[in-house]
């Protein structure tokens, strides 16, 4: 569960991004996050996994308050997040099943566990048959379903993904929102920050608009609603 | 940690090492002008403060009789001590003779000491000699219980002297040492600034993944450290080898007997163990400017 209690998030260089944002997110919920470039979006979804730090406000993540949380514990609780960006972010000397693994040998998982579990999320995202491809091998669909079974190989109980189809065809974005959906169904709460009108509108998922740094809108089975 | 995640730090720190070759090497080489230094005056201190203390037991005994001593007396305590079984020798040394010597020593200043022929102030004295040099600091102490002695030394001036000149090189070189090793620690630092930089997205994605501070940390300090290591390498060859061949030349513990060296052992396990310690002390220091500096986590 994510909860976000009267959130304010002031730049060091005076720049408002949130102004008081009030929301909560259920386990297991699918959540689109939409609104205009500049609205505050993109801070929304970083304070998510703490990488900034509100300035004013309560952010509770399975009830944690991450303002709290000591410095050194932080990386204990990003092992429960699994995040997905737009460029994919992939180590482009390393195989996709190296990248892969890599976000397991970071938290320090036992050698046969890596093995088994990097094969089986890569398996989860259709890509065992291109395990031993580097990045530049692969297409860009290929690549965010790689950074996807990143994110998701520690069995994070959120995933949080900003504009992840913001490089992709539509064939490929649909393919990756089918990919998030299956994931989603198998419990993992899934907030995604995007600009892509059509997914949002044919999904009907649960939609919260952020307009100059609060929320103007949150519905279930919500709509896009802007005009690009 | 599991020995597996340290396997796992020592290989990318070697990478690294591999990736920065000439600003390692430039790392290296400073660690090794200062470690040679402090190497050097390591071996020096080493054979100063032994020979210090092979001074204190060689040279001879000063007893500064009282005025009060007839010639009668100074015969009888004289008597006495050249009859104890530890004793080699005895000189005396008249209060005149040793006006004498004092004035010789003083040359051009001697003008101070005129007049003093009349009324000369100074004791007379017995030199003793132990016949076994281990021996005169307890000899010493004996003879100082004896009537008409005053004032009994034993050579604390020559070693108090030798002492003080290593005091003098220690303080000298570790002000000039301590300037090279914040000179090489910075090359360090530059060097693991390098790192940094060429690993800033895999760092990225160690922090998004939840890796710990510190599994991202310590790759960079087994770096500084390496170079702590390789930097120390060739000045503890260096000095050494030397250290051995000025042995070979001047004889350790013979030959000279006040040029009494140390041997190569256990020598050679303090010095290499000392410098090797501080390079990777430098070494660690260096990493942890950068780290603090520009590793964000």
């Amino acid at each position: 569960m994510i909860e976000m209690h009267d959130v304010y998030k002031v730049y060091g260089n005076g720049v408002k991004a949130l102004n008081g944002v009030d929301m909560k997110i259920d386990q297991g919920e699918f959540v689109y996050v939409v609104g205009p470039s500049g609205s505050g979006k993109s801070t929304f979804i970083r304070l998510m996994y703490r990488e900034e730090k509100p300035t004013h406000g309560v952010i509770l993540i399975n009830g944690v308050n991450v303002k709290r949380v000591r410095d050194w514990k932080i990386p204990y609780l990003r092992r429960n997040i699994g995040v997905v960006f737009q460029d994919y972010k992939l180590l482009p000397n390393m195989t996709a099943y190296e990248n892969v693994a890599f976000a397991m040998e970071a938290v320090e998982a036992p050698k046969r566990k890596i093995r088994r579990r990097v094969q089986e999320v890569l398996e989860l995202v259709g890509l065992h048959d291109r395990m031993s491809a580097l990045p530049s091998q692969l297409s860009g669909g290929e690549q965010q379903r790689v950074s996807i079974a990143r994110a998701m190989v520690n069995n994070p109980s959120f995933v949080i993904a900003d504009e992840p189809t913001g490089n992709l065809d539509p064939e490929n974005s649909w393919d990756i929102m089918y990919l998030l959906e299956e994931i989603n169904a198998q419990g993992t709460t899934v907030v995604m920050a995007t600009h892509n009108r059509e997914i949002v509108n044919t999904m009907r998922k649960r939609v919260i608009a952020i307009e100059q740094g609060v929320v103007v809108r949150d519905e279930h089975q919500g709509e896009y609603g802007y005009e690009d | 940690m599991k020995i597996e995640t340290m396997f796992r730090h020592t290989r990318e720190a070697f990478k690294s090492l591999k990736r920065n070759t000439w600003m390692t090497f430039a790392a290296v080489s400073a660690v090794a002008v200062t470690l040679l230094i402090f190497g050097i005056f390591l071996v020096f201190a080493f054979n100063i403060s032994y020979m210090a203390s092979e001074l204190d037991k060689q040279v001879a005994i000063r007893i500064s009789l009282s005025q009060t001593a007839t010639n009668d007396d100074i015969d009888q305590l004289r008597e006495k001590i050249e009859n104890d079984s530890a004793v080699k020798s005895v000189d005396f040394i008249p209060k005149e003779d040793g006006l004498k010597r004092m004035k010789e020593q003083w040359g051009e200043d001697e003008k101070f000491l005129k007049g003093l022929e009349n009324d000369n102030p100074l004791p007379d004295i017995l030199e003793v000699q132990a016949k076994n040099p281990q021996q005169t600091e307890s000899l010493a102490n004996k003879l100082s219980k004896y009537n008409f002695v005053e004032h009994v030394d034993f050579g604390q001036g020559v070693t108090d002297r030798l002492l003080d000149l290593s005091g003098w090189v220690r303080n000298v070189v570790l002000i000039f040492g301590l300037g090279l090793a914040v000179l090489a620690a910075f090359l360090i630092s530059n060097t693991i600034k390098l790192t940094i930089f060429a690993r800033r997205r895999e760092i990225e994605i160690m922090r998004l993944v939840g890796a710990s501070n510190w599994f991202i940390r310590w790759p960079f300090f087994i770096e500084g450290g390496m170079i702590g290591v390789l930097g120390a390498i060739v000045p503890v060859t260096v000095v050494l080898l030397g250290y051995n061949a000025v042995i070979g030349i001047l004889g350790a513990g013979e030959a000279y007997s006040f040029f009494k060296l140390l041997g190569m052992w256990p020598l050679s396990l303090y010095v290499a163990g000392i410098t090797i310690i501080l390079g990777v002390f430098i070494g660690v220091w260096g990493s942890l400017i950068s780290i603090r500096k520009f590793l964000r986590i």
